[in-house]
């Protein structure tokens, strides 16, 4: 099963948010669909629900336009979106049978999602007495609570202490092993990494990077190192490594632990090494750099920005 | 059609949760029910015109507790007033002559008196009640009243006015040598009347008609406000975003006005089948004081049912539409105030026209869908009305709900998810202009 946006073009009145975003994820895989606020995350995954029309594009699915109301879709909004003051147990009952359940699969579903998250105690409580992490834990139980093909989780992690993260992680993993087509939004890039095969990022509209994260990371790596030394600090360390490797290669970036380092064109890594061995540097660290998520959602972003300013 | 139905149940399970409704309806069932049932347990006599009597177990006829009777005073220095047509004449009252105009005033005044009522040193034998007030009788066409403190429904001047005009045509009469019974049988000789209303008599069927319009536009106004309050509360809370991806907005809309419709129709049904019920098995004892509120006609009953719930819904759904168009609770009375002036205006409009049943102003009104909720049934009660222009002004009012209702659905849709300022008129129906 795979999911497609193709070319989606969005406007509010003269202003256009979406300028062509499209992006793809099948089952089994987890697609983490990032941006800046106001990037137009909401508003894509909206038209992908019928909450908006797109002006223009397609959304398909195995290739087949896709029909929100004809599959089960679960949704976890950013901004939470259950009554404050009415019983746990009774929303997601209503919201269960809402979605097509009978009253007892949806009672006997959300007791066991409820237990799942260890959110059991509280199902005949009314939510606005329950804490933040445990609002938020029931707001996924009550996205699961009908069996989703699809989950959309906007911002998941948001309000969960580390304990309460784990939980919500390893039920994640298994919507993954399940076979489920999973679309992850978040700015929490450390658990897009985690769950996340594929990336979509996108800014002011467009999509600027898409693809396997994996590869990405490698491209993103590509031509540079890192290097440490003993009891040099990367800032000292900096001025040290651009007069050593003068001519093979330049610092790139400016870590806490170490220095990322980008390759001339031409040289080799043999090269460098042999040019620090032959300095007076003591290298601890020295090896192919990974960037992390972060780093390319920032640079990646960054750049974009800096593009449209020049 | 099932999921309306999951969000009706919902909907209504919420009023029936809740402790503030059912507390109102409980209460005000329970109270209405109770006054209704007060002149059983209360000398309400003055009111109802039925006396309240308890059997005499000693004997075979009734008779008055005099114990139970009000003490009034008199001090009469010229023996003008006849006491036997005192107690005739005002007989819930017992009757003290005093030997001076100082001690009626001291006694009335309340000077000396004790906590429990006459004067310890007054010759009068008060039993220890309180004089309600006191007449000093100068001549024989006036006389000075005393009273502690006046109540809003004192008439005993009048009453006494009855009295000391009696007492003088009595004696001008007897000066004369005329039979003051033979001229009193002349001035009140009975007139047999045999009225039949061939139609409506609306000197009875005024009052319920008003009230059940007053009824009918709280009902509105309240629900109305209530269920803007709820879909703006969905929008703030962002459980609409969860809703509208989990079912068509025409379940949500209908489902939620459905549901405050049959809670409205619940607890103004409880409310006023209370009043309605009690009074027919009381209406012996209030002597029919009430029949212009309360007896009111099956048809006409069922007139304002059907009229009602239909004018119910016609504004709810628009409610419904006004609480969409804002984000926040306090914002809802601005997009709802153009809906309200409109219900006033036809709430007045109705409650003026009541006088002119049949003027041309009321026909109208019986007909449009914004006013037909109240003119068509008060036309009923009232009225002359054909039966063809009651079906047809219903049809109107039923696709006119059903209108309004996709028109509420759709502003609704449109609405729930433009959080920030008040989404203006003119871009809703910018916005519905495309949709065509």
């Amino acid at each position: 099963m795979v999911l497609e946006l193709k070319d989606i073009y969005k406007s509010f009145g003269e202003k256009e948010v979406l300028h062509g975003v499209s992006l793809s994820v099948e089952n089994g895989k987890a697609l983490g669909f990032l941006g800046r606020n106001g990037a137009g995350k909401t508003t894509t995954i909206r038209i992908l629900m019928d909450v908006f029309r797109a002006n223009s594009g397609e959304i398909l699915l195995d290739g087949k336009k896709f029909v929100p109301g004809k599959h089960r879709i679960g949704y976890l909004p950013e901004e939470r979106g259950l009554y404050p003051k009415r019983k746990v147990m009774d929303q997601m009952i209503f919201l269960g049978t809402l979605r097509g359940m009978k009253g007892r699969e949806a009672k006997e579903s959300a007791e066991r999602w409820l237990k799942r998250l260890e959110v059991d105690m509280y199902a005949d409580k009314k939510l606005e007495t329950l804490s933040k992490g445990n609002q938020q834990k029931v707001q996924l139980a009550s996205t699961l609570v009908h069996d989703p093909e699809i989950v959309i989780l906007d911002e998941p992690f948001s309000g969960l202490d580390p304990v309460n993260a784990q939980i919500l992680k390893d039920v994640v993993n298994e919507l993954i092993a399940q076979g489920k087509i999973v679309i992850f939004s978040s700015h929490q890039m450390n658990y897009v990494e985690e769950f996340c095969d594929y990336i979509t990022i996108i800014d002011k509209g467009r999509v600027t990077l898409d693809g396997d994260l994996k590869e990405i990371k490698r491209e993103y790596g590509r031509n540079r190192l890192i290097l440490a030394a003993d009891d040099v600090p990367p800032a000292e360390l900096c001025q040290r490594a651009q007069q050593v490797l003068e001519g093979l290669a330049r610092v790139f970036e400016v870590k806490k632990e170490f220095l990322v380092l980008e390759l001339s064109e031409g040289p080799d890594r043999r090269k460098i090494l042999e040019r620090l061995a032959g300095s007076d540097l003591q290298v601890e660290m020295f090896g192919r750099y990974e960037p992390s998520l972060n780093d390319i959602f920032v640079a990646k972003v960054g750049e974009e920005s800096s593009d449209e300013s020049k | 059609m099932r999921k309306f139905g999951i969000v009706l149940k919902y909907e209504l399970k919420e009023y029936l949760a809740n402790k503030g409704f059912m507390a109102v309806t409980i209460i005000l069932t329970v109270v209405g029910i109770l006054i209704m049932f007060l002149p059983r347990v209360f000398d309400m006599s003055d009111f109802t015109g039925v006396q309240v009597v308890e059997k005499d177990t000693s004997g075979d006829t009734d008779t008055v507790d005099d114990g139970e009777k009000d003490l009034y005073l008199y001090y009469d220095e010229k023996g003008i007033v006849d006491e036997a047509l005192l107690t005739q004449m005002m007989p819930g009252a017992d009757w003290q002559k005093t030997e001076s105009r100082e001690e009626l005033v001291s006694l009335v005044g309340r000077e000396g008196l004790s906590e429990s009522g006459a004067g310890e040193s007054s010759a009068l034998e008060s039993d220890g009640r309180t004089p309600q007030a006191g007449y000093v009788i100068t001549s024989e066409t006036s006389y000075e009243y005393y009273v502690y403190n006046k109540s809003m429904s004192d008439n005993n001047t009048y009453m006494f006015d009855e009295v000391m005009r009696q007492l003088y045509r009595n004696e001008y009469s007897k000066e004369r040598g005329w039979d003051i019974d033979e001229i009193q049988a002349m001035y009140q000789v009975p007139i047999t009347v045999e009225e039949k209303v061939l139609n409506k008599n609306n000197s009875e069927n005024f009052w319920y008609c008003y009230i059940l319009i007053i009824a009918i536009y709280i009902i509105i106004v309240l629900y109305g406000q209530m269920i803007a309050v709820s879909v703006t509360n969905e929008k703030s809370n962002r459980a609409m975003e969860v809703l509208v991806t989990s079912t068509h907005p025409n379940s949500l809309l209908f489902g939620k006005v459905i549901a405050g419709a049959v809670g409205g129709l619940l607890q103004s049904g409880l409310i006023l089948g209370g009043f309605l019920i009690s009074y027919k098995a009381n209406r012996d004892v209030w002597g029919g004081q009430l029949d212009m509120f309360f007896n009111v006609p099956g048809d006409v009953l069922i007139a304002f049912a059907l009229f009602g719930i239909g004018g119910y819904l016609f504004y709810a759904f628009l409610y419904g539409a006004m609480g969409a168009l804002v984000s926040k609770t306090e914002d809802v009375s601005k997009s709802s105030s153009g809906l309200m002036v409109i219900i006033l205006v036809v709430y007045f409009f109705a409650l003026s026209q009541l006088s002119d049943i049949e003027g041309p102003i009321v026909k109208v009104l019986s007909f449009l869908p914004i006013s037909s909720y109240s003119t068509m049934f008060a036309r009923i009660a009232m009225g002359s009305v054909a039966l063809w222009e009651v079906v047809v002004s219903f049809v109107i009012l039923v696709v006119s709900i059903l209108a309004v209702g996709a028109l509420g659905a759709k502003i609704y849709r449109m609405g729930t998810l433009r959080y920030g300022n008040t989404v203006k008129r003119k871009t809703v129906l910018k916005e519905l202009r495309k949709q065509k």
